[in-house]
């Protein structure tokens, strides 16, 4: 910016924060946060799952990413272009780490995204995921359809929690602080025409959710 | 007990018998009821409209002819409401603010200057009831010689239910409770309606009925339709304002759907 | 936009209600989405302790904001986004301008954002020869409709499908008489995926900004935001002073409570934070005063700056559902809006506090209670002390004024009005009675209470 424009723009700071401070009423303390109803863990899943499905998503169940590859070739058997970001399943689509650093316009026709996530959200179906998990920002959004893989132990009960949780992950790997994260909670939709629900807006179309739980038996899956 | 009667001045002019049935009701409850004659109005219409720096004529008024009660009733929530948050003490010291460059600030204006305060001689926020809320509070009525036998809807007038907590306001995630439906449930015969919006305003809302007549009349239509969808024959309320104005629309409607106060059923005879 | 010719709420109200059907469409549609925030709201048994905590954190935000200002401002810049202060509308509109030019760009796709309608910014770029193009679907209808939105968080409620269909048609190229929702949503997303794809410069909302951490959070159902973001190589972000949370762990308190309130939905789609730019791009936030530094000093109505734009009080007011987003005439309608407004111009929107009956539901569904069924009642007063009050009005309440204040006034006055009523009907059944239009008058009686208890009791 140039020399005038940082002026003017550095007077305006100053007369705004100056009328701020002027007006701002006396110090009012913050309230404690509440943790929000308790749910028992073994009902955590169960309800991240109605929470999913409620907003149009799907959610499985399953031992291991031979699962997934299995089911997603399954489901989604024409898919042209698949990308994705876990490494174990570099064998059956593109690894989304080949297009780091380019650029995300080249992520246009991606079908089928599919990365990790950290953990589910049980109140509302949630998923957080982070920009090294993303491997390109653009990913999550610009696929037609998106798969997120979580820890079926991962699931916190509310977004207190999930807060929590954050500042728990960040600190474990402060280097690790995200630039761009996010809480995908189902597929893109819009009500705008009339209060008409349609999945399917701008981001992808669909949502599928695969909770990992390793210690299940390879009969076990929902 | 000496209970002053506040009776509003279209229930005054245009209803004398929800005043009637008012003293009635409470004389049977064993009150000593004294109406003042001197009194009008509690300025609501005025405040309402921007002009509470012209309500000190009733203001005062009003102190004058009520301060001595032991209890002031009245039937309306409305009225009751107003005088709770806004009766002003002549007598009453307003402690000292700075000075304030706020333009907005109302209550630094000189018309404004003796809002109540701790110090305020008279204590009518304190003893001034709406008629519902005194028989379940104060007089704890448990039951009626009243017999009633209709369908009746229950009209939930804004001010006495959100303002006066006469019961339950349907936005909040809290326990359903109603004052009024309290009393009615004691009345022989009477069958209370449900319906489809428990607690939507009938748009009446003071000078709001004629400065934006279109909208009052709209809802006070909406209400009217909620009230006959659900086969009520009579509504009722706290407020007569709100049935003053869904009657004018009933009436026109050559409805034969009838209005009564809530005083009028809780009163009511065979 | 702005003079004194245009018509204000009640006109306009007036106008929205003949045509009766559709109103009704509209009140129903409006209700139905209050109910379902009722049901999402019912499944949170601690619903009204967030409320309240929610309260306290705006009211903490406002008495120290001019420290969480400056630290969102340190973090912000620390974080590689370029921080810029506006003044007023013009000056926001101006630095968008400024970043548009420097990278010689004149196309640019937009998120939601109701501060850059209060800013008029489309209008004030278009004219500057920038193709503005708004990206959340509502919005975009509403748009090629060349309308302003109606509703804060569902930009074309007031529109019906039949209309949308017509306006795809025209503009979009959709097959005619095709009102479908499903079809013209994709339709939508073909055509706005185009405009993500070729634009460089993308402008977004903000729903939050944490000071703490210096990042913003933009929430979307429809993933509009990120399309623009992620493939822009400059991201621009709009935001109001107050919009400010003091730590990200506070987001978990607002973000259970924003779309229950809009909408019904536990959380939306996207909850995105925006922390750093990504590789090679650049991103800017801009801070918005616009009248808010000033109404903060305002004892009575500085509440109104927890607003967090989630529009529960339109879709409780009976009066908005009735009258539509438009009947306002301001960038944001409803209640929210109605106390908002007079701040930035009093004289213009000296009618919105009176689009009211001060029924209080507005202030009871406000997840960060806002007063502001009691804001209203202030407003009017105000209004009137500042030599705003409708025509006509001033000398009807002296009038009435002298009648109450005067026990035999007001005796004499009844009475004579009664003998009027019964005697000489016509006086008041006429064309100039405005309650006549509608309703019949009430039945006036022989005698009234007073008289009444002179004769029986006295």
């Amino acid at each position: 910016m140039n020399e005038s424009s940082n002026t003017a723009t550095r007077n305006s700071r100053d007369k705004i924060l100056n009328t701020v401070h002027g007006n701002q009423p006396a110090p009012r303390e913050l309230p404690p946060l509440p943790e929000g109803t308790p749910v028992a863990p073994g009902d955590l899943a169960p309800t991240f799952i109605t929470a999913l499905e409620a907003i149009g998503a799907t959610a499985y169940i399953v031992s291991g990413f031979d699962r997934i590859a299995t089911m997603l070739h399954e489901q989604f058997p024409g898919a042209r272009r698949i990308v994705t970001g876990c490494p174990q399943l570099n064998a059956f689509a593109e690894a989304a780490a080949a297009a780091k650093g380019l650029d995300p316009h080249l992520l246009e026709n991606v079908e089928l995204g599919i990365l990790p996530a950290h953990f589910g959200v049980a109140e509302n179906g949630a998923c957080w995921i982070t920009e090294t998990q993303m491997v390109e920002r653009a990913l999550p959004f610009i696929a037609q359809r998106l798969v997120l893989v979580i820890p079926h132990s991962s699931i916190v009960p509310n977004m207190h929690a999930a807060y929590d949780r954050i500042a728990a992950l960040e600190a474990e790997a402060p280097a690790n602080t995200y630039g761009f994260s996010t809480f995908i909670a189902g597929p893109s939709k819009t009500a705008d025409i009339e209060q008409s629900l349609v999945l399917g807006a701008h981001g992808p179309i669909s949502l599928t959710v695969f909770l990992l739980d390793e210690g299940l038996s390879d009969a076990g899956f929902y | 007990m000496r209970v002053g009667l506040f009776i509003p001045c279209y229930i005054d002019q245009f209803y004398p018998q929800v005043g009637i049935a008012t003293l009635e009701l409470l004389e049977k409850q064993g009150c000593e009821v004294v109406f003042p004659p001197e009194q009008t109005c509690c300025g609501q219409p005025m405040a309402n409209s921007g002009f509470e720096h012209l309500t000190k004529g009733c203001n005062d008024l009003f102190i004058k002819n009520f301060e001595a009660f032991d209890y002031i009733v009245a039937p309306s929530g409305s009225c009751v409401l107003h005088i709770k948050e806004h009766i002003h003490d002549p007598a009453g010291q307003k402690p000292p603010e700075a000075a304030s460059s706020d333009r907005t600030d109302i209550s630094a204006l000189p018309e404004f200057a003796n809002f109540p305060t701790a110090n305020s001689r008279h204590n009518i926020p304190g003893k001034i009831f709406e008629l519902v809320e005194f028989l379940t509070d104060v007089l704890k009525v448990d039951k009626l010689e009243a017999s009633f036998p209709y369908k009746v809807g229950l009209h939930q007038s804004c001010h006495g239910q959100r303002g006066l907590k006469l019961a339950q306001m349907s936005e909040l995630m809290a326990p359903p409770f109603s004052k009024p439906q309290q009393l009615l449930n004691l009345v022989k015969g009477l069958q209370l309606v449900e319906l489809d919006r428990k607690d939507e305003c009938c748009g009446f809302g003071g000078t709001f009925c004629v400065f934006e007549e279109a909208i009052s009349v709209k809802m006070g239509k909406d209400r009217v339709a909620d009230h006959i969808r659900h086969e009520a024959e009579v509504i009722t309320a706290s407020d007569m304002s709100c049935l003053m104005h869904l009657e004018g629309i009933l009436r026109r409607q050559q409805s034969k759907v009838q209005i009564k106060h809530i005083a009028e059923i809780l009163n009511a005879r065979l | 936009m702005s003079g004194s010719n245009h018509k204000d709420h009640a006109a306009l109200a007036a106008e929205f209600n003949k045509d009766e059907p559709r109103v009704d469409w509209h009140d129903e549609t409006l209700w139905w989405v209050r109910q379902k925030r009722d049901k999402a709201a019912a499944r949170v048994p601690e619903w009204e302790l967030l409320r309240d905590t929610a309260s306290r954190i705006k009211d903490n935000v406002l008495s120290n904001l001019s420290g969480y200002l400056r630290q969102f401002e340190e973090e912000a810049t620390r974080n590689g986004i370029t921080v810029h202060w506006a003044a007023d509308a013009n000056e926001h509109n101006e630095i968008v301008l400024s970043i548009l030019s420097r990278h010689k760009i004149d196309k640019m796709v937009k998120s939601k954002s109701m501060l850059t309608e209060e800013c008029h910014l489309n209008e004030f770029l278009h004219e500057k020869g920038i193709d503005v193009v708004d990206t959340d679907l509502g919005e975009r209808v509403v748009q090629l409709a060349g309308e302003p939105p109606s509703h804060i968080v569902l930009p074309c409620i007031h529109l019906k499908k039949q209309e949308i269909g017509e306006i795809f048609h025209e503009h979009l190229g959709t097959p005619k008489g095709n009102a479908d929702p499903q079809f013209l949503t994709h339709a939508a997303r073909l055509h706005l995926r185009e405009k993500f794809l070729t634009r460089r410069v993308a402008l977004t909302g903000v729903n939050f900004a944490v000071a703490e951490t210096g990042e913003f959070v933009v929430c979307t159902n429809e993933g509009n935001a990120d399309m623009g973001a992620h493939l822009a190589d400059v991201h621009i972000a709009s935001m109001g002073i107050e919009k400010l949370i003091p730590q990200r762990r506070h987001l978990g308190v607002f973000l259970r409570l924003l779309t229950r309130s809009a909408t019904g939905q536990p959380i939306t789609t996207y909850s995105s934070h925006f922390r750093r730019p990504r590789q090679g791009q650049e991103m800017h936030i801009v801070l918005v005063d616009n009248g808010r530094s000033v109404h903060l000093g305002r004892k009575d109505f500085r509440n109104s700056l927890k607003c967090i734009r989630c529009a529960a009080c339109f879709n409780t007011c009976p009066v908005y559902r009735r009258s539509g987003g438009h009947s306002y005439h301001t960038a944001v309608a409803g209640p929210i809006g109605s106390i908002l407004s007079p701040n930035l111009d009093m004289k213009k929107y000296a009618d919105l506090p009176f689009a009211s009956t001060l029924c209080g539901s507005c202030s009871n569904v406000c997840p960060v209670k806002i007063d502001i069924h009691e804001q209203l009642y202030k407003w009017r007063q105000v209004i009137v002390q500042e030599g705003y009050a409708a025509a006509g009005k001033t000398a009807v309440m002296k009038t009435m004024n002298w009648v109450l204040s005067h026990p035999g006034v007001y005796h004499t006055a009844g009475k004579t009005g009664r003998w009027f009523m019964l005697n000489a009907p016509f006086t008041v059944k006429n064309g100039f009675n405005t309650w006549y239009r509608q309703r019949d008058m009430p039945t006036p009686p022989k005698q009234s209470f007073g008289d009444w208890y002179k004769k029986n009791k006295k």
